[in-house]
């Protein structure tokens, strides 16, 4: 275990070592990608949701002048995105499907020959309500989707029927997400070289160049090292940068019928159709209470809008089903969760995963469950809370958990004792609690990181990993990670990423795998290198090898800090020692389990909101956002991890949602999707609470996703207790928020009815 | 399309274009001078990330801008705005206090921060706020970059008051 004191950079503010060339213009991102002879490519999208493609008349644009090259089905019929999509499809089976794509000498040329493209359509009719989709009797949409039902995991632990059978209360609840778009800074674009001689790069901007780089070759039956994947920066991810979509096989088609590289782009609308986020969905749950307020059990049946194609959204119910055993002790879980096919873009999920989506609706039906009971839903969170040493029925095990802790000092921050059913009329409090995996085991049978250092005369370094950076500052954690295992400072690391030539393996930055996975890989790389510097400080110092000491760029026997010596002479004479070595750090990590991770975080948050009665608009006040991040390796930039997925969830909550009818976004620009703008967000205060885990780097979990999950079922929660009903539907718009208001029974009582509190505990 | 000869000087550099009369000043400045720190994003005005700043220090969002109307005028980009190898004190506080992830709102944010402190030194809470309501960031949550600018507007102003000591705090000097 490691010892806080020990520490000479972990947990200190460092700022990010690529700040610099992000505040300068330098930091070069995929569309700053310029090559000699580079063509720009426009595609040719279907206007209907469901249609026979008859006939596609190319020759028109093939002769338009600065047209260079012109894809469609025929050159490339086997294919495919992911497992089920074929690039081009015969049947196009939702709006804004690719057709056609060309590529010219400028966008506005190939935007001229794109709409020279004459496609002959025969209509079919289409299901874009997935709940109609799911009716007994609904058209099948594809051959092998029965019922419209593209894939269904159900589990069921232990003896539900039992457990509602021996509870006190229970209740059942309904609630919906709708459609959503991950809004990153940086637009959908992809730049592709496929040279003749087989080679194929690719620029764009992803959370993970080996899943791409692995698509890809299996696509155009390359090789893995014939595909070269160039991840710059990267303009955000939130979930919808791990897996590659039709825009990067279109740009490398093109590039490779061309001869030339070739630039795609999205532009102004096209943006919400080349992403795949979160489609509308419906969470069901029913749970029992004993009469000693614990939870017993569990039940969700989810239903999930997947669109037209289903690629890898099974996760999605992986996810869900692991969760529920994530917070509580429980005795029984049943779980349903189904994919239905809809003539609706393909979605995937949004910032949060489908977790912080689905606990938008759990967190409310527990919170409502609670008082059922008489419960204080703070009492409820605390009386059933996993704790550290916690093994779940599902065979997940807690080493570290902070989650009492996170409860405890949110609430306490909060007023939670004072302000619960005492606030004023239409102001609320809420809280949600939640929990996140550091790992993705479950992609592939590995989930490894893998990273390599070497160490230049002057005792500056490179440590290259495959990790990279969409804005989490996860580069800099790694310098920080080595710097402290190597008695360096951050600064004098260089970090290399980004091209899949030169870094090793990394599965990638999704599923919070980065802090944990590849901070571990980080370990074993610097302490590979370490252990061949001690093993030459060790002879010079006559001591063991593990009683060398690393810190503060010196070198010294333990014990004796004045015989130290310069971390930078002792790479000196390592290399001018009869050996000569030159020192390289090589290691990985993957988690020892068969499946799931070693480590999850903890937290809660609790918010506070005022909503007015009359316009239905809800204001957030204030949000206490408590963490259980294992370690904080720099502590400012956990800060803003936890500010941004609190303005995300915040925003999920209240404003987004991509407005559909019959398959067609009605709104599908930055003026019309609506996001808080910078007033609208309100201060978010942080508890980082440090369990020091003893598998984390330096005790370290994610920060990634932990908060996101708390946030949105906070806000509900809040904004229940306000107008004294459920919003059952996300985004809690004015509307939503009114019509809730009106079918309510009875004003908003002054308080709930706590009958009584458990173990006479009242949080101040 | 007929071309239009434009001269335009950004940062300190004048060149002579010549552009098509739709020819956006995002455009012009990336595409043809290679100054890739503007980003381009919504091109629509709605998200802020291709804001740049004119000659009277105004933010100007690159995107709805036609070069043409910009003939004979003088441009800031964010490439323009450390001097002489130096960090602006905003680019500075933003680096410092975390206000920075992914990156690609930053330049305009740094510009849009520039131009409200350039034509309001005393920029309070309020002010900031409205300044950059023009920009969407889903990073940072706004929280931090907030704190950077007001930490900027207050470098600032410490700066102006110690380089000018007839302004009253004339012991500080020494």
């Amino acid at each position: 275990m490691v010892r806080k004191a020990d520490l000479t950079v972990v947990g200190r503010d460092q700022p990010r070592l690529d700040g610099a060339a992000r505040l300068t213009g330098r930091a070069e991102f995929t569309d700053d990608v310029r090559l000699p002879g580079m063509l720009h490519a426009k595609v040719v999208r279907s206007p209907l949701p469901r249609a026979r493609v008859v006939n596609v008349d190319t020759s028109a644009a093939r002769r338009l002048p600065g047209v260079r090259a012109v894809v469609t089905r025929e050159d490339a019929p086997q294919l495919a995105v992911g497992l089920h999509q074929p690039l081009f499809d015969t049947t196009v089976n939702y709006i804004g499907q690719e057709v056609a794509a060309v590529a010219a000498l400028d966008e506005a040329t190939a935007a001229e020959a794109a709409a020279l493209v004459r496609v002959e359509y025969e209509p079919l009719p289409a299901i874009t309500d997935f709940e109609a989709a799911l009716v007994e009797g609904a058209a099948q949409l594809h051959p092998k989707a029965p019922g419209n039902v593209a894939w269904e995991l159900a589990e069921v632990h232990g003896d539900p029927e039992r457990a509602f059978a021996e509870s006190a209360f229970q209740r059942e609840d309904v609630y919906y997400t709708n459609p959503s778009h991950n809004c990153y800074a940086e637009f959908h674009v992809a730049v592709a070289d496929y040279t003749a001689g087989g080679r194929l790069t690719v620029w764009t901007p992803s959370q993970s160049a080996l899943l791409f780089q692995k698509a890809l070759a299996a696509g155009f039956g390359l090789s893995e090292g014939q595909v070269r994947m160039m991840t710059l920066h990267t303009g955000g991810g939130f979930t919808g940068r791990s897996a590659v979509r039709p825009h990067h096989f279109v740009a490398a088609l093109l590039s490779r019928k061309a001869g030339r590289p070739v630039k795609l782009r999205a532009v102004a609308d096209e943006e919400f159709i080349m992403c795949r986020a979160g489609g509308r969905s419906r969470y069901r749950f029913r749970s029992g209470l004993g009469a000693d307020g614990r939870l017993k059990v569990v039940e969700a049946d989810l239903a999930f809008d997947s669109g037209a194609y289903v690629e890898s959204q099974m996760i999605l119910t992986t996810l869900t089903k692991s969760y529920l055993h994530l917070l509580y002790r429980l005795e029984a879980t049943r779980y349903r969760g189904r994919l239905v096919c809809t003539n609706n873009l393909p979605y995937y999920f949004h910032h949060g995963g489908g977790l912080a989506q689905m606990q938008f609706g759990w967190g409310q039906h527990l919170d409502a469950l609670a008082r059922d009971a008489g419960l204080d839903p703070v009492e409820f969170h605390l009386l059933n809370a996993v704790g550290k040493g916690h093994t779940t029925m599902s065979g997940a095990h807690f080493a570290s958990c902070g989650l009492a802790e996170c409860i405890t000092k949110a609430a306490r921050q909060a007023g939670w004792g004072r302000k619960y059913g005492r606030l004023p009329k239409y102001r609320g409090i809420g809280i949600g609690i939640g929990a996140m995996a550091s790992g993705a085991k479950g992609v592939f049978r590995h989930d490894t990181s893998a990273a390599f250092i070497k160490i230049a005369e002057d005792g500056t370094m490179s440590l290259f990993t495959g990790l990279p950076d969409m804005g989490q500052s996860s580069h800099t954690a790694m310098a920080i990670i080595a710097a402290e295992v190597l008695g360096a400072r951050p600064v004098d690391i260089t970090v290399i990423s980004g091209d899949t030539d030169v870094a090793p393996l990394d599965v990638g930055a999704f599923s919070q795998r980065g802090t944990f996975n590849t901070g571990n890989a980080v370990i074993a790389a610097a302490s590979d290198a370490r252990a061949q510097l001690a093993k030459v400080a060790a002879e010079r110092f006559g001591v063991k090898i593990a009683q060398v000491v690393f810190r503060d760029r010196q070198v010294w026997p333990k014990g004796a800090p004045g015989q130290a010596i310069a971390l930078k002479q002792l790479v000196h004479d390592t290399l001018h020692s009869r050996e000569g070595r030159y020192v390289m750090g090589r290691g990985f990590y993957n988690s020892p389990k068969a499946s799931g991770t070693m480590a999850y975080s903890f937290g809660a948050q609790v918010a506070e909101v005022s909503v007015d009665p009359e316009t239905g608009v809800v204001t957030v006040e204030r949000v206490v956002a408590a963490h259980d991040v294992g370690r904080a390796l720099n502590p400012r930039i956990v800060e803003g991890q936890i500010d941004g997925q609190v303005f995300s969830g915040l925003s999920q909550a209240l404003y987004e949602e991509v407005l559909m009818e019959d398959g067609q976004a009605l709104n599908p620009s930055r003026l019309d999707y609506r996001l808080p703008r910078s007033f609208e967000m309100p201060a978010v205060e942080h508890i980082i609470v440090e369990s020091n885990d003893p598998y984390g780097p330096f005790g370290a979990k994610e920060v990634g996703e932990g908060p996101i999950v708390c946030t949105m079922q906070a806000i509900a929660n809040a904004v229940a207790h306000a107008i004294g009903v459920p919003v059952t539907e996300m985004p809690m718009t004015p509307s939503r928020v009114l019509r809730a208001m009106a079918e309510r029974r009875e004003p908003p009582a002054g308080d709930p009815p706590l009958r009584h509190l458990l173990r006479g505990r009242r949080l101040r | 399309m007929k071309r239009h000869i434009i001269r335009l000087t950004v940062n300190g550099d004048t060149h002579e274009l010549a552009v098509a009369p739709n020819a956006t000043l995002v455009e012009v400045i990336r595409d043809r001078l290679g100054l890739t720190g503007t980003k381009r994003g919504c091109t629509s005005g709605a998200c802020g990330v291709c804001t740049i700043n004119d000659e009277e220090g105004r933010a100007l969002l690159s995107c709805l801008t036609l070069a043409v109307a910009w003939d004979g005028c003088s441009l800031t980009t964010i490439e323009g705005v450390a001097e002489g190898g130096r960090l602006h004190p905003l680019q500075q506080a933003f680096w410092e206090l975390g206000a920075v992830q992914c990156g690609y709102c930053t330049p305009g944010l740094v510009m849009t921060a520039r131009a409200l402190l350039l034509g309001n030194p005393q920029a309070d809470a309020p002010a900031i706020d409205e300044a950059l309501a023009g920009t969407l960031c889903r990073c940072t949550g706004h929280i931090k970059v907030k704190q950077a600018v007001a930490s900027a507007v207050a470098r600032v102003a410490a700066d102006h008051v110690a380089a000018t000591p007839e302004s009253g705090n004339d012991g500080a000097q020494g």
